[in-house]
């Protein structure tokens, strides 16, 4: 499968010219299989650019949401594609309580917030609560697990027909309530089975280990604990996403480089830049 | 080892960094774990016994009501919990590691996750 990261922000939206390099816009990475499966991981912002990609040729394409905080739905309503009548969209969510994930959805994408709610959208939409199982979604075999972040948030372990996994864990915090994570076993570490020996892991480490001692609780790791979350999934590639608004290139270079002078990473690591690419 | 869901992962957790004594099982009543304060009163770390299944824990630790009789698991907190789907309460003696009788009052609450998936229960206990 080909993986592209459209959006490697977290939280909110930072363009300019210190964060030209790892980029500004929120979460989003594309999936394309051997067969021609697309899978939109995500729409934060990072979405628009990817939906200018999205071939005329194409008929269905799936957007699996991790959850629903701002930052990874605020490009929705920008995915070109969504106005292709003949494009079949299926969007993917994780099942809350009492509010269904079109309520949940149409809170954004409808006035005042959108101009233009989903049912006016003229592509053919549905959406889906994503079931804590697998499921086929065209050649992909995918997997979704709730995992630790505020609110219902799932993860994705996605894998294709040669038996490539990928996984995708763009906010979470295993380390919370784990004293001196990571001490236990992956059965009992939150995304512990979405991540097991994956090919390529994609995951939030937002903070450094300084920074994140004021955001216990907050919902996602720090580039520490992500690296000791890659280390006991026994992963091969490891790429740290979710970059904090608060932090320049410069800033995310010097992070890296402090935290890996300190430690001898067992997997390779690639910070996620927007713009790359992954073939696995 | 089977990978635990979310909810049983937090429950942990919870349970690990508070000092109330807290018994956890899965949906088939196995034990899968128990924290500190609960070690002190079955006189037994969990490290020691692991996981357990029904079978196995309802046994090593028995349990009797005020009049002395045994309770079947079936009829304890924790497996009325998990078949009634309800919390239960109430007071009752239990055999710990050693051979000694404790008095607990024991409230076992069903951890039910969406759409009514069950995960499993907490059992809290306190000194009578």
């Amino acid at each position: 499968m080909n993986v592209t990261l459209w959006g490697t922000r977290g939280s909110l939206a930072t363009p300019g010219a210190e964060t030209a390099r790892y980029g500004g816009n929120t979460s989003c990475v594309g999936v394309i299989g051997d067969e021609g499966t697309v899978l939109v991981l995500d729409a934060g912002t990072g979405i628009r650019g990817l939906g200018k990609t999205i071939d005329a040729s194409v008929r269905r394409v799936d957007i699996l949401l991790t959850h629903l905080h701002m930052d990874h739905i605020q490009g929705l309503g920008f995915f070109a594609p969504l106005f292709r009548p003949d494009l079949e969209v299926r969007i993917w969510g994780p099942v809350s309580s009492h509010i269904s994930l079109r309520e949940r959805l149409m809170r954004y994408l409808s006035p005042p917030l959108f101009p233009v709610s989903l049912r006016e959208l003229p592509c053919m939409i549905s959406l889906h609560d994503v079931p804590c199982g697998e499921i086929s979604i065209g050649e992909f075999r995918m997997t979704a697990a709730l995992v630790c972040h505020p609110g219902p948030t799932v993860g994705y372990r996605i894998v294709d027909q040669r038996g490539s996994v990928l996984t995708y864990l763009p906010d979470h915090e295993p380390a919370l309530g784990a004293s001196a994570f990571p001490s236990l076993p992956l059965a009992w570490t939150s995304g512990g089975s979405l991540a097991a020996n994956a090919d390529l892991l994609i995951h939030d480490s937002q903070y450094s280990a300084a920074e994140y001692v004021n955001h216990v609780g907050w919902g996602h790791s720090s580039f520490k604990d992500a690296l000791a979350f890659a280390a006991l999934s026994d992963v091969k590639h490891f790429v740290p996403f979710h970059h904090d608004p608060g932090h320049t290139d410069i800033d995310i270079d010097r992070m890296m480089k402090e935290a890996l002078a300190e430690i001898t990473p067992a997997c390779r690591i690639t910070t996620a830049l927007e713009g790359a690419t992954f073939q696995i | 080892m089977t990978a635990k869901s979310i909810q049983i992962i937090l429950a942990r957790q919870l349970a690990s960094s508070i000092a109330t004594p807290i018994l956890l099982v899965d949906e088939q009543n196995a034990l899968i774990y128990y924290n500190e304060p609960a070690e002190h009163i079955f006189n037994q770390r969990f490290d020691e016994t692991g996981e357990m299944p029904a079978a196995e824990w309802t046994t090593r630790f028995a349990a009797v009501d005020e009049d002395r009789n045994p309770i079947p698991p079936k009829d304890r907190p924790m497996g009325r919990a998990l078949s009634e789907i309800t919390p239960v309460s109430r007071t009752m003696w239990m055999r710990v590691t050693g051979g000694e009788w404790r008095h607990l009052h024991v409230t076992a609450v069903p951890l039910v996750g969406e759409k009514g998936l069950l995960f499993g229960a907490m059992s809290i206990f306190w000194a009578v």
